[in-house]
């Protein structure tokens, strides 16, 4: 014991505490959980891989990781772009990029319930602004959240607009670590602007842009609050993520087993991204702790 | 020129939920169903705003909110001071595991746990309280891995002087270490209120008593009813990104920069 107090070990055990209730033992039993068929009422019954068999061929817990993926496939590429674009326009430390970075960040600080409401009013059918912008300009109405076809698209709009603004911000750190004399070099060989940004700030960029990708990666992929307040999941299962997919299993059907089998396979493929994201973002601060 | 133009329309477009949720908060409801919308409400009305106090508990779910993100904030910053001494000035056996663990953690958040923490929540008998909501959020992998980077900054040359004239651990814990974290404990302190006030996953899964509503609770709850009327759930949502305005707005930069390298949610 002594010998502990001297090396500050005693200083991690409240933290400690917490982590190992609240962190890790959930993580074991996501793992124990799985195996049981359990409604929270009646007594856990022993199941063994039946809740996986079960999930195995779940088409609805299949297509809900297809909406996941398909849901960040579309919300990075986008997420990473815009970024990009505005990193590179508001890099500069003047007076205007000062103020309008903030614009771009702010939806980033807001509550995602508030901004997914919002989102929500604008994009109604019948009331929203977008609509009544389309019939004044003779586009037709569009049912944003209940056409499956556009649900998802909609969605992915507001997760792009939290996060932008934040990965502007790395971007932007990123772009002012390049040094200078590169750029002035390439000037005097005749490069024009376009030409020096994909030839030779882009690749420069390379840790960033890793950052940037696997980050957004882990956000888009985990987002619950935006699909939940927007539509729910519908129509249908169209924008059904699987966190609101387990969710629903969860705390609506009361599977408890069965929703911890698919955030089970849900926690393996979040590891695998932290994993890389960890590697990422040691190799962007030269520092592991 | 082009560059900025371009920085402009975006910026505008960004902005449109935002001043348009503000702007219709203020209209009556005739005027919010109204076609072609009004762009500025025709008359000003604070219906929405009068009905969220008259029809529903706000002071409640406000207090609920601040009482939550207040209490949290306070443990949070003391969880985040200490374990990040130990990890950045300790050398005891397994440190790097121990830091590489909650490392390894800082994906894992409530979206991903939640069906195990409720189990865990309602085994503590914390379901439909406060503290249900405080308890399992204090501890965070983003606020230790900050606490952490800053304080290897800290000289040990500091720390042994203090040694040598005779303090404990405790004692240089507190009235050195602390001191000179006051930047590190105002980030903290700011980054942790924030999260815990637009925290939506762990009210969902916690609360389901209206008496414990926090406003993000109450804002999510008011759109699963029948006849949504659209003006007050408006008002409640410019209510609820008031105070984080203003914290943004009164710590701009340190948001800008991010709490570390790779600042994360959560």
């Amino acid at each position: 014991m002594q010998k502990w107090i001297k090396n500050r070990f005693i200083f991690s055990i409240p933290s400690l505490i917490f982590f190992i209730i609240f962190t890790f033992v959930p993580i074991v039993l996501i793992i124990i959980l799985s195996f049981y068929s359990w409604d929270l009422l009646r007594p856990m019954k022993f199941v063994g891989f039946q809740n996986f068999k079960h999930l195995f061929v779940d088409k609805w817990f299949w297509n809900s990781l297809y909406v996941s993926f398909k849901f960040t496939l579309l919300s990075v590429p986008i997420t990473f772009l815009l970024s990009l674009l505005l990193g590179a326009f508001l890099q500069n430390e003047d007076k205007f990029s000062k103020i309008f970075r903030a614009f771009f960040y702010w939806p980033y600080m807001i509550p995602m319930v508030a901004g997914g409401t919002m989102w929500k009013w604008l994009l109604s059918t019948d009331t929203g602004l977008i609509n009544s912008i389309f019939i004044r300009i003779g586009l037709p109405l569009v049912s944003w959240l209940e056409n499956p076809n556009f649900a998802l698209f909609s969605v992915v709009l507001v997760q792009v607009w939290t996060l932008t603004g934040f990965m502007m911000m790395l971007f932007i750190t990123g772009l002012q670590n390049i040094p200078q004399e590169l750029h002035e070099a390439a000037i005097v060989d005749g490069a024009n602007k376009i030409q020096l940004f994909w030839k030779i700030t882009f690749p420069l960029l390379k840790n960033t842009n890793i950052l940037v990708l696997i980050l957004s990666t882990a956000y888009c992929f985990r987002d619950f609050t935006i699909v939940y307040i927007m539509t729910t999941g519908g129509p249908g299962y169209a924008t059904t993520v699987t966190p609101l997919y387990i969710y629903q299993q969860a705390f609506s059907s009361y599977r408890i087993g069965y929703a911890s089998a698919a955030s089970f396979v849900f926690l393996m493929i979040v590891f695998v991204i932290s994993v890389f994201a960890l590697k990422a973002q040691s190799t962007e601060s030269g520092d592991t702790i | 020129m082009i560059r900025k133009i371009i920085v402009i329309i975006l910026a505008v477009i960004f902005m449109i939920p935002i001043f348009w949720t503000v702007l219709s908060s203020f209209k009556t409801l005739g005027e919010i169903y109204q076609y072609p919308p009004t762009i500025f409400p025709k008359d000003f009305s604070l219906e929405g705003y009068i009905n969220i106090f008259k029809n529903m508990d706000f002071m409640r779910y406000l207090w609920n909110t601040l009482f939550v993100a207040i209490i949290s904030t306070i443990f949070t910053v003391i969880l985040c001071l200490t374990i990040g001494y130990s990890l950045a000035k300790g050398s005891f056996k397994g440190r790097n595991l121990l830091s590489n663990t909650i490392m390894l953690t800082l994906f894992i958040t409530t979206q991903i746990t939640m069906v195990p923490l409720f189990v865990i929540i309602r085994k503590l008998g914390l379901m439909n309280s406060l503290w249900g909501l405080i308890i399992p959020a204090i501890f965070t992998p983003t606020g230790t891995f900050a606490a952490v980077q800053y304080m290897k900054d800290i000289p040990n040359e500091f720390l042994e002087s203090a040694k040598i004239d005779g303090a404990t651990e405790f004692q240089i814990f507190n009235r050195i270490v602390v001191p000179l974290s006051k930047p590190l404990i105002a980030a903290l302190s700011i980054f942790s209120f924030t999260w815990r006030w637009n925290d939506f996953i762990l009210p969902l899964i916690v609360i389901n008593e209206s008496k414990f509503y926090t406003i993000q609770l109450a804002l999510s709850s008011l759109q699963g009813q029948y006849g949504v009327a659209w003006n007050e759930v408006l008002a409640l949502a410019v209510l609820s990104i008031i105070p984080t305005l203003i914290i943004f707005l009164l710590f701009q930069n340190l948001f800008m920069k991010g709490l570390m390298g790779g600042g994360l949610k959560y």
